[in-house]
């Protein structure tokens, strides 16, 4: 009896530690590659001990990737993916099957948008610059003057037509002040697609401290690629701070 | 365990018979010495058991706080922790705690019930093991590997030892990962709450289940785990066909062809343990009716999933609700009358319950509208007060004409 029950203890110290090995197996084996990211809820990031996190790819404009096949919820994904000038990966492509030689992640697709809207709008700021902002969603007209809260990737979180001094704002956000130029409305399919990276566990009160930092608004995500595309993180990068 | 509450029974019954055999003359007071000097050893074993469930209790309670208290030390203590410290604790305290367990209870043997709570307490650890090696490496794919590793590895364990708190937690992990890997399967599946589709397939788990128990209750070896098997499918079945009594379930798909895998899986499951129990010699009472039952509400189950649509008119809807009621009360009356037949107060404790819950549904349905609110609650009271009376006066003598005690 005493032999059967320790085989039977061993077998799950074995799997316990076969979590551990096969980690430190994709980790050593795999590609390491450097995604740009932030916090779901920019308000508030950690909520109890994770932290959800929202890629660049977690969001996929098919038409700006010139990407003509359709995807169902809840399909594999492969996002193929190339190093920008920021030394961070961002998506080139995505398809349905595997591609050969490059580099690319697997995921599955949470969400299909087919009739999704992309509004870009031209914004004269006080300094005589122009900037291009991206929206999803957009009521304003031409010549009105309006303040833009703005994401750590400048895209529009909202808009108002109060004054805000330039340069204000959270740790997470910023605020841009200006005359609306030139409205354009495309229609685009987008996707919504996670990869099994969206959690990051700290402890309790570490959340605190990373929220309240200014740095939190650049933050990077090192993961390490299993040749089939699927992603594991290794670490969080917020500044010159890394959490492994 | 059993054997030792039947000598227990025995033992008080001989007490009062030996007192009336003492009026009726049929023995002397020396003789009376006698036989009961003779079952001494059992009155003794007897005052050692009185507070042998609150011990059993108690450690069971204690497993769990420790469980979660450790859960919670080291994820109060991350930073402080190095890697190898959480993995130390985590194996150091799953291995103690089983080594323990099992040293108390078979090598040593003094203390039975704390040696079988601590090894529970040890499958708990591992079950938070998986957790926390998934946290600490940051292993986020697929979370519901996660509870059905742990499912799996209990398992085996659970049957060796013939532990029914082992199984149960089998079978709740297990339960709990099919409802998380089939929310990824079901395409119209756009957030938790949208769980209608899992009303069925919970059903028919629920069928299955039943089914696999009533199996395991003709195997001698495995009769004594039979019941967290029956337990769970019994209220799993009846629990989700209560949900299907209500209108508001069925204004949605209450499955999916998505589902497709894990309807087939449990629909194999169900087949493969009733031909096994078409072999066993013994069969209990009413066994045909029991499992043709289950076969029938299965494949009603199977035909709403896949073939019944989620938006219909109210009509048609009034027409589905008032089969899925008789159908569910039918089934009430069937377990009550099961459990009579076959002498099995879960049956009946559990068909009661549904009865009461069927009632005050209905009432409610009935008369909301039609009573001012004071009355409505003032008869709805007094019909429960009436009622549980009624049926708490029932359900003893129903009991007590099985003259077995009610485990509580």
């Amino acid at each position: 009896m005493r032999g059967k029950f320790i085989v039977l203890i061993l077998i799950q110290v074995l799997l316990l530690t076969g979590m551990i090995i096969y980690r430190q197996y994709w980790v050593h084996t795999g590609q390491r590659i450097i995604l740009v990211t932030e916090p779901v809820d920019p308000r508030d990031i950690f909520r109890g001990d994770y932290v959800r996190l929202s890629y660049e790819i977690s969001r996929l404009d098919l038409n700006k990737l010139g990407v003509k096949e359709r995807f169902k919820r809840g399909e594999k994904i492969y996002v193929h993916l190339e190093k920008d000038d920021r030394g961070t990966f961002s998506a080139s492509s995505a398809t349905k099957v595997q591609p050969a030689g490059k580099t690319f992640i697997q995921g599955r697709v949470s969400n299909v948008s087919a009739n999704a809207q992309r509004y870009t709008i031209h914004l004269l700021d006080d300094f005589g610059n122009i900037h291009v902002l991206e929206a999803r969603w957009f009521h304003g007209k031409k010549g009105e003057r309006l303040t833009f809260a703005l994401d750590a990737r400048n895209r529009v979180l909202n808009y108002s037509k109060e004054e805000k001094s330039p340069g204000s704002g959270n740790a997470t956000n910023r605020w841009i002040t200006g005359t609306v130029g030139e409205i354009k409305v495309e229609k685009v399919t987008q996707l919504n697609v996670e990869y099994g990276i969206e959690s990051y566990f700290v402890e309790e009160g570490k959340g605190r401290q990373i929220e309240a930092s200014r740095e939190s608004r650049n933050l990077r995500v090192e993961v390490s690629l299993r040749k089939d595309g699927q992603g594991m993180i290794t670490a969080l990068v917020m500044g010159k701070t890394v959490f492994r | 365990m059993a054997k030792d509450k039947e000598d227990l029974r025995f033992n008080k019954r001989l007490n009062q018979e030996i007192e009336r055999w003492l009026i009726e003359g049929i023995i002397e007071p020396a003789q009376k010495q006698n036989i009961l000097a003779r079952y001494k050893l059992l009155e003794e074993a007897e005052q050692k058991a009185g507070p042998g469930k609150l011990v059993t209790t108690l450690s069971l309670l204690s497993s769990i706080l420790i469980g979660a208290g450790l859960l919670l030390f080291i994820a109060s203590n991350w930073s402080a922790i190095p890697k190898w410290g959480k993995l130390s604790i985590i194996f150091g305290s799953m291995v103690a705690s089983y080594g323990l367990g099992f040293y108390m209870r078979y090598e040593k043997g003094n203390y039975p019930r704390v040696g079988a709570s601590l090894i529970l307490l040890g499958s708990l650890i591992f079950g938070t093991g998986i957790f926390l090696i998934a946290q600490i490496y940051h292993i986020s794919v697929h979370y519901p590997h996660g509870p059905l590793l742990w499912g799996l590895a209990v398992l085996p364990l659970a049957y060796f030892l013939g532990y029914k708190s082992l199984l149960s937690l089998a079978i709740l992990d297990l339960l709990i990962w099919m409802g998380m890997e089939s929310s990824f399967w079901v395409s119209a599946f756009t957030n938790l709450l949208n769980f209608y589709p899992l009303i069925t397939l919970y059903l028919m788990a629920g069928i299955a289940l039943w089914s696999i128990g009533l199996t395991h209750m003709g195997i001698e070896r495995w009769r004594k785990i039979s019941g967290p098997y029956v337990g769970f499918g019994v209220v799993l079945t009846f629990l989700p066909s209560y949900l299907l009594t209500f209108n508001f379930f069925w204004s949605e798909w209450l499955g999916s062809i998505d589902l497709l895998i894990f309807y087939l899986g449990i629909g194999g499951l169900f087949l493969i343990s009733t031909i096994l129990r078409l072999f066993l010699r013994e069969k209990e009472k009413g066994w045909t009716l029991e499992t043709l039952s289950l076969f029938f509400v299965l494949l009603i189950a199977l035909f709403v999933a896949l073939f019944l649509p989620g938006r219909v008119s109210q009509i048609l809807r009034e027409r589905y609700l008032l089969i899925a009621n008789i159908l569910f009360a039918l089934g009430v009356i069937g377990l009550i009358v099961l459990g009579y037949i076959r002498r099995y107060p879960s049956y009946i404790n559990i068909g009661l319950l549904f009865f009461v819950l069927d009632l005050v549904a209905r009432y409610f349905d009935f008369f909301w509208k039609l009573l001012p609110r004071s009355l409505f609650f003032i008869i709805g009271g007094l019909i429960l007060l009436l009622g549980g009376v009624m049926l708490e006066r029932k359900r003893r003598k129903v009991l007590a004409s099985f003259n077995i005690e009610e485990l509580d």
